[in-house]
């Protein structure tokens, strides 16, 4: 167990935790984007800076992917951390204008003047990578991060639609800005220039989803694919509880 | 005694035609006789390094330096040197005394270096192994083979070696950490994807001299104990693969690598990985993420590479350079290298000396050497005789060093308390035709190229740096735009993910410290003074100067330029795109560099 000072504040933890996590068990809140606990560390949109202080040396880390090892003296908002914050959200906000979350942050945390600049058109995406990782995780792969430098994009291999997604969603809804357009009408979802047949619960009418994600739910699973909702087959499933133990 | 003809044929000298001339060389050989065929052997070598005035032909014992030589002078060096031991005085370098010099130690641009590194490139062929062990290599191998893993690592140590790649990491304290780990297996990796605009230092060594880099690479692996190690080597360094693997065929031939090393029973698998072409590929968690077949780009570095590299094993990554000093450091003991150099920075460095400089090439010199002496005494001065303006170190990640600094002692402590870096040896000397608000949008625009994208401030950083300095390279520059340049510049400084970002705004940052007022004349004067932003230049004729010689029309591409043989010429600032080379071509100094919209009538 190692004691470390956040913000003055003593907070215990296990070497090798990441500070993010460990800031958040003591009801210190640091901004983030590109963190997800559900798919890996990646440390890239740069929103949660701290400044670490250790042995009278000051540095700037990035508290979702820096793992304490030793006691050292945290602050989460310092005037250094507070000036490369205010500098990396005008970045953002100039990259992705349309994103409403981007211009919330820049006014909570007081992004610099970026008015200098040509903002990019109609971009919500900061590239964070998140719908990439999710798509690698939850999905199949059909999207990756594609290129370098200022060029970098998301897209399905060769811009074209990819034969791998199922148009689960994993991608739309893990982006932190709504950045993955998609529409949705009663018979069929289109995403990533595909469309796909929605399947509805036999009981209740409620979309449960495509039929390729159901598809593939069940291959990895080994069973049928899902004909019920989940709270559809709650029920079901609790039904057959009670007539077991006779609670009818 | 039998004569040895030693024709350079690296990649420098082979684009100048340097197999021509050794199959002229053979050819007149062949055509001498039975006699020259008793006295000469051909040897084709590794780069020597004075590129510019290749190809490059020796003949030893004699020590005779050849430069610029042609297949057509293949007969005269065989009838005259070889045959009759007689100099082709033509072919002699001249120096600046105008003398004819026949020894390459005689040649000023050689004289005053101190080789290490390069100590063997040029004495022997690097595609032979016999060569390399001729002159006592792999000595230093066998030595390490009799000694602990700790007295290697000691021994390096004690040399205070630092890594040549360009962050001057303690080399004995990286192995030493390796060693520590008792997490099997571990890797060695040998960094050969030198990115740097105008650098080849580390191309030229594993070319010239393979099997060095291979020793040291199987040193390091005996240190901390691994069985495999890799090349990674850049895809456009195709000599470079090519001598490498066959060096590595050669020595597991030869029960130098394979499953016993040297017949000690030690295992060592040695393998080469083309790099994928992007200059990221150079920071160390980028290049194992593409070893390992990933995208390569970094990972944050709170856990370093020696605990956790390739494939998460503990993991030594040293540059070509580093390794190509520890069989010298094995052999002559640690202390024998230490003792060059300075105190914080031991041994020799190799720099890729370019730019306007009268000698350009590859030179090592002891650690320490001042700029002045690199540029001035190596290097002879500006072409010219131009006034120096700035000397760019350190590639995409160094700075613009200005005249009032040449006498800094160059290593890796000094140039970075100054917001540049020595790097890996790249070394871009400037004159003042030279803008350094286009040096530092090309350098920026290079990084926004390669950055590898993936976190934002390095990203969005160099995109919006890169917006600033097109706008002021083109009139457009405002008040205020130098301070949130740097402002941003900071923020790359202290937030990015990797030492690509944090090294990003260095070229930036750098001349606006020691170049302010040049950017206050683009911004405020729309005046670039260096005459060579187009947009903000235009060029006159000084009727006092011209001498009416016609040359600067004949190399003018849009035709601006009229007047009369032996009379002042005229440019119509409605024609000319302002490309300067009717400066280039003046004689006279008569072209004069004016703002836009100033052309004299």
């Amino acid at each position: 167990m190692i004691e470390i000072q956040i913000n003055g504040k003593t907070c215990t933890c296990e070497p090798g935790e990441f500070l993010l996590k460990v800031a958040a068990r003591n009801g210190i809140y640091i901004p983030t984007l590109c963190h997800h606990e559900g798919v890996g560390e990646q440390g890239c949109c740069r929103l949660c800076l701290a400044e670490v202080v250790e042995r009278g040396r000051s540095r700037i880390v990035v508290s979702c992917v820096f793992p304490v090892e030793k006691p050292i003296e945290v602050y989460t908002d310092s005037e250094r951390v507070r000036e490369n914050r205010a500098v990396v959200l005008m970045l953002l906000k100039e990259r992705a204008p349309e994103s409403e979350e981007i211009a919330r942050l820049c006014e909570e945390y007081q992004a610099i003047d970026g008015s200098r600049f040509k903002a990019l058109d109609n971009e919500k995406c900061i590239m964070c990578g998140l719908c990439a990782r999710a798509c690698q995780s939850l999905g199949t792969g059909a999207i990756a991060t594609v290129g370098r430098g200022t060029g970098k994009k998301v897209s399905t291999p060769y811009d074209e639609p990819s034969k791998d997604c199922v148009g689960c969603l994993s991608c739309a809804r893990i982006c932190p800005t709504g950045a993955i357009p998609y529409k949705q009408d009663e018979k069929e979802r289109r995403i990533w220039d595909r469309s796909f047949t929605l399947v509805r619960c036999e009981s209740c009418g409620e979309i449960i989803g495509t039929r390729e994600e159901l598809l593939l739910a069940a291959e990895r699973g080994g069973r049928e694919p899902d004909t019920l909702c989940a709270s559809c087959r709650q029920k079901q499933m609790a039904d057959v509880l009670a007539h077991t133990y006779g609670l009818e | 005694m039998r004569k040895t003809v030693l024709i350079c044929c690296g990649t420098g000298c082979r684009a100048n035609g340097s197999m021509a001339v050794a199959d002229a060389i053979r050819k007149a050989i062949r055509e001498a006789g039975a006699a020259a065929d008793a006295v000469a052997q051909v040897k084709t070598t590794g780069c020597n390094g004075f590129c510019e005035n290749g190809p490059i032909v020796k003949v030893m014992p004699d020590n005779i330096t050849y430069y610029k030589v042609k297949p057509r002078d293949a007969g005269e060096i065989i009838e005259k040197t070889v045959m009759a031991g007689e100099t082709v005085s033509r072919l002699l370098y001249k120096n600046e005394a105008g003398e004819r010099v026949r020894s390459q130690e005689e040649n000023p641009f050689y004289a005053q270096q101190k080789k290490i590194a390069l100590s063997a490139i040029g004495q022997i062929d690097p595609e032979n192994i016999e060569d390399y062990i001729e002159i006592g290599g792999y000595e230093a191998l066998k030595k390490a083979l009799a000694m602990t893993p700790d007295e290697i690592i000691s021994e390096v140590e004690k040399s205070n070696l630092r890594g040549r790649g360009g962050a001057g990491f303690p080399t004995g304290r990286k192995w030493r950490t390796a060693a520590g780990y008792d997490n099997y297996p571990k890797y060695v990796v040998c960094n050969g994807d030198e990115g740097d605009p105008g650098a080849f230092m580390d191309r030229s060594v594993l070319e010239g001299d393979p099997h060095a880099v291979i020793e040291g690479l199987a040193i390091a692996a005996l240190a901390i104990g691994a069985e495999e190690g890799f090349f990674y080597i850049r895809d456009e360094y195709d000599l470079a693969v090519k001598h490498i693997k066959k060096a590595i065929e050669d020595a597991k031939a030869r029960g130098i690598l394979g499953d016993s090393v040297m017949g000690s029973g030690h295992k060592l698998n040695l393998s080469v990985v083309r790099g994928g072409g992007a200059f990221i590929c150079g920071e160390s968690t980028a290049l194992m993420a593409s070893i390992e077949g990933r995208v390569g780009e970094p990972r944050a570095k709170y856990i370093r590479s020696v605990q956790r590299g390739l494939w998460n094993q503990p993991t030594v990554l040293n540059n070509v350079e580093t390794l190509a000093n520890i069989p010298y450091i094995i052999n002559n003991g640690g202390e024998a290298f230490a003792k060059i150099g300075t105190k914080g920075s031991s041994g020799t460095k190799v720099f890729a000396l370019v730019g306007k400089v009268k000698r350009t090439g590859l030179v090592e010199v002891p650690m320490g050497t001042t700029l002045r002496h690199l540029i001035y005494d190596i290097g002879g001065g500006i072409i010219g005789d131009r006034p120096f303006k700035a000397v760019q170190t350190g590639g995409p990640s160094g700075g613009c060093i200005p005249e009032s600094m040449l006498d800094l002692e160059v290593d890796f402590d000094t140039l970075s308390s100054y917001g540049a870096m020595m790097g890996s040896g790249g070394m871009i000397v400037m004159d003042d035709r030279s803008c350094m608000v286009e040096v530092a949008r090309y350098y920026t625009q290079f990084l926004c190229e390669e950055s590898c994208g993936k976190c934002t401030p390095c990203r969005e950083g160099l995109r919006r740096m890169l917006e600033i300095l097109t706008d002021i390279c083109e009139g457009r520059g405002r008040e205020g735009d130098l301070e949130l340049l740097e402002r941003i510049g900071h923020t790359l400084q202290d937030s990015s993910l990797c030492s690509l970002g944090k090294s990003a705004p260095n070229p930036v940052l750098t001349t606006i410290k020691y170049f302010r007022s040049e950017y206050e004349a683009h911004i405020r004067e729309k005046r670039c003074p260096a005459g060579v932003c187009r947009s903000l230049t235009s060029f006159g004729i000084d009727k006092e100067k011209c001498i009416g010689c016609d040359l600067c029309a004949k190399g003018c591409p849009a035709g601006a330029i009229s007047g009369q043989k032996k009379e002042p010429h005229e440019i119509d600032p409605g024609i000319c795109i302002a490309c300067g080379s009717c400066r280039e071509a003046c004689r006279f100094d008569a072209v004069i560099t004016l703002g836009k919209g100033a052309a004299r009538e």
